[in-house]
């Protein structure tokens, strides 16, 4: 089933052309990589299916309903079936990780939910500890937690593993494929690793210029003469980004 | 839902040190000050107790909203984490009610703090009916500071401007809100600022309310005029504010 359909997608900041003609689509089960250099867009791209950002031009459609003007009870069902690691991550800084997984357990009406995802994430030894003084990579498997707390449909990464040390990066990557295979959930993120792209998605989308300029299996790609997905990047990207 | 949010953002509140710090200062200086005033008479023939309790409640209930309703939502706002309670579905109404509870529990028992102090170490007089009434004029003062804060920190985008604000905020309503001397005997200039200083108004208003001297006729009603001018004001900006964004 189709998860995400996007046609010509536009984004401006003012008279900043960000986006400028995006074409994506996303199935059930789904992990997807988005790819690309800094400043190209990634982020605004992932705020917009988050229902964060508005857009000009073009056609989103999430579940099979336009995100153009949903209605407010509309809008609060399909938050419901989203989840998200925004960049940076965040939350309430003075709140225990047990009591901010509490707090978003209520928001998302799940708090049935919340031994499983201590369990899954290992989170048990940082239970009592301030959202503040958890290590980055902490914070990162928190929010990670957090997102897959309500089993959502839909869950939307922007850079989970960016500064993350290995070990971090694999406990990460299990959740992320063990819940996705469990619950068909679709997984779309950003990331600059290009060896996470070959070996943990079933697709990447590269955007340069605001336009999504590949979109494949990182199989069918590599197959097309690559040496691996970085060569592939690099002879794809122009230099220096902003 | 609510209940879980409101004990949240209660556990929030008193574990920021700063915060602790600044709801205790204001009950110090009124117990310090009347060490050195507690006999005088004021305009009015005002007691110290009767001048400043409703004074140094004031004071708390202002500080409390300042941290609230201005500081923290410029502090989630810049760090990200307003965002993240965005794409949760969760209403901001109900964000909205918790913070008004929140506010009214804190300045209630600063409220009852700060009489009770009166009343053993000031000799103060209180009858129920006055209180009661107290109690109803502070949460609507409240929701006056609420507006005007939130408004005025709305512009804020960074942590850093948003601190150094409170900072200016404070000094300026301290001197001028008739929180240390009273405005009729400070510098010219004081008096000028006073003049236009909401806080001066909210302050004595609850003196008022508090002495039972309402009147909502002569210079009484205009002040409470621009006050409600400005509530307006800031409720209007508010919303467009919010409607700018994305
Ligand atoms: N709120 C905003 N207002 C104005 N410009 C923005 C805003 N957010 C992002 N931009 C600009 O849009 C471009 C794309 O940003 P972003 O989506 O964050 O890129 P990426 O995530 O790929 O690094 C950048 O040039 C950035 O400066
Ligand atoms: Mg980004």
């Amino acid at each position: 089933m189709e998860m995400i359909k996007v046609k010509d997608l536009h984004k401006n900041y003012g008279a900043k052309q960000v986006l400028k003609g995006i074409e994506f689509q996303a199935k059930e089960g789904e992990i997807i990589g988005i790819i690309g250099r800094n400043g190209v867009g990634k982020s605004t791209f992932l705020e917009i299916l988050m229902l964060l950002k508005k857009y000009k031009d073009g056609d989103v459609q999430l579940f099979g309903k336009d995100i153009q003007n949903l209605s407010i009870t509309d809008e609060k069902v399909m938050k419901k079936k989203i989840s998200a690691v925004l960049q940076p991550t965040q939350f309430y800084k003075k709140l225990r990780v047990k009591e901010l997984l509490e707090l978003f357990a209520k928001y998302y009406q799940c708090s049935e939910n919340v031994a499983e995802v201590i369990e899954n994430f290992e989170l048990e030894e940082q239970l009592k500890t301030f959202f503040d003084n958890l290590s980055g990579g902490w914070k990162q498997r928190v929010s990670l937690a957090i997102a897959f707390l309500s089993r959502p449909k839909l869950v939307i990464l922007d850079e989970p593993t960016t500064g993350l040390d290995p070990h971090m990066k694999e406990v990460l990557w299990d959740n992320i494929r063990g819940y996705s295979e469990r619950y068909q959930t679709t997984v779309i993120l950003s990331t600059h690793s290009m060896e996470e792209v070959e070996l943990y998605c079933d697709k990447v989308m590269l955007i340069e210029d605001g336009q999504s300029v590949f979109f494949d299996t990182p199989q069918n790609i590599l197959a097309t003469g690559y040496e691996n997905m970085n060569q592939f990047y690099l002879q794809n990207t122009k230099k220096g980004g902003k | 839902m609510l209940m879980t949010q409101l004990k949240m953002d209660l556990k929030m509140f008193f574990r920021e040190t700063f915060y602790i710090i600044s709801i205790i200062i204001p009950p110090v200086s009124y117990l310090l000050m009347g060490q050195m005033y507690g006999d005088l008479t004021y305009a009015g023939g005002l007691s110290y107790a009767q001048l400043y309790t409703p004074t140094f409640i004031i004071l708390i209930s202002f500080v409390t909203i300042l941290f609230s309703f201005g500081f923290d939502q410029v502090s989630n706002r810049s760090n990200g984490t307003e965002k993240r309670i965005q794409l949760s579905p969760v209403s901001s109404s109900l964000l909205l009610v918790s913070g008004i509870l929140k506010a009214t529990i804190i300045t209630g028992l600063g409220f009852v703090f700060i009489t009770t102090l009166g009343v053993f170490v000031y000799d103060l007089q209180v009858t129920p009916v006055q209180m009661f009434l107290s109690f109803l004029g502070l949460i609507l003062l409240d929701a006056v500071m609420l507006l005007l804060s939130s408004a005025i920190y709305s512009i804020f985008k960074s942590e850093k401007s948003a601190l150094g604000m409170s900072i200016v905020l404070f000094q300026v309503v301290l001197l001028t809100g008739g929180f240390t001397i009273p405005l009729a005997v400070a510098p010219k200039v004081l008096q000028v600022i006073g003049h236009v200083n909401p806080m001066n108004y909210v302050n004595q208003f609850y003196t008022h309310i508090w002495n039972g001297t309402l009147a909502f006729s002569g210079e009484q009603l205009n002040g409470w005029i621009y006050l409600a001018v400005l509530s307006v004001l800031a409720y209007a900006f508010i919303i467009f504010q919010g409607k700018r964004k994305k």
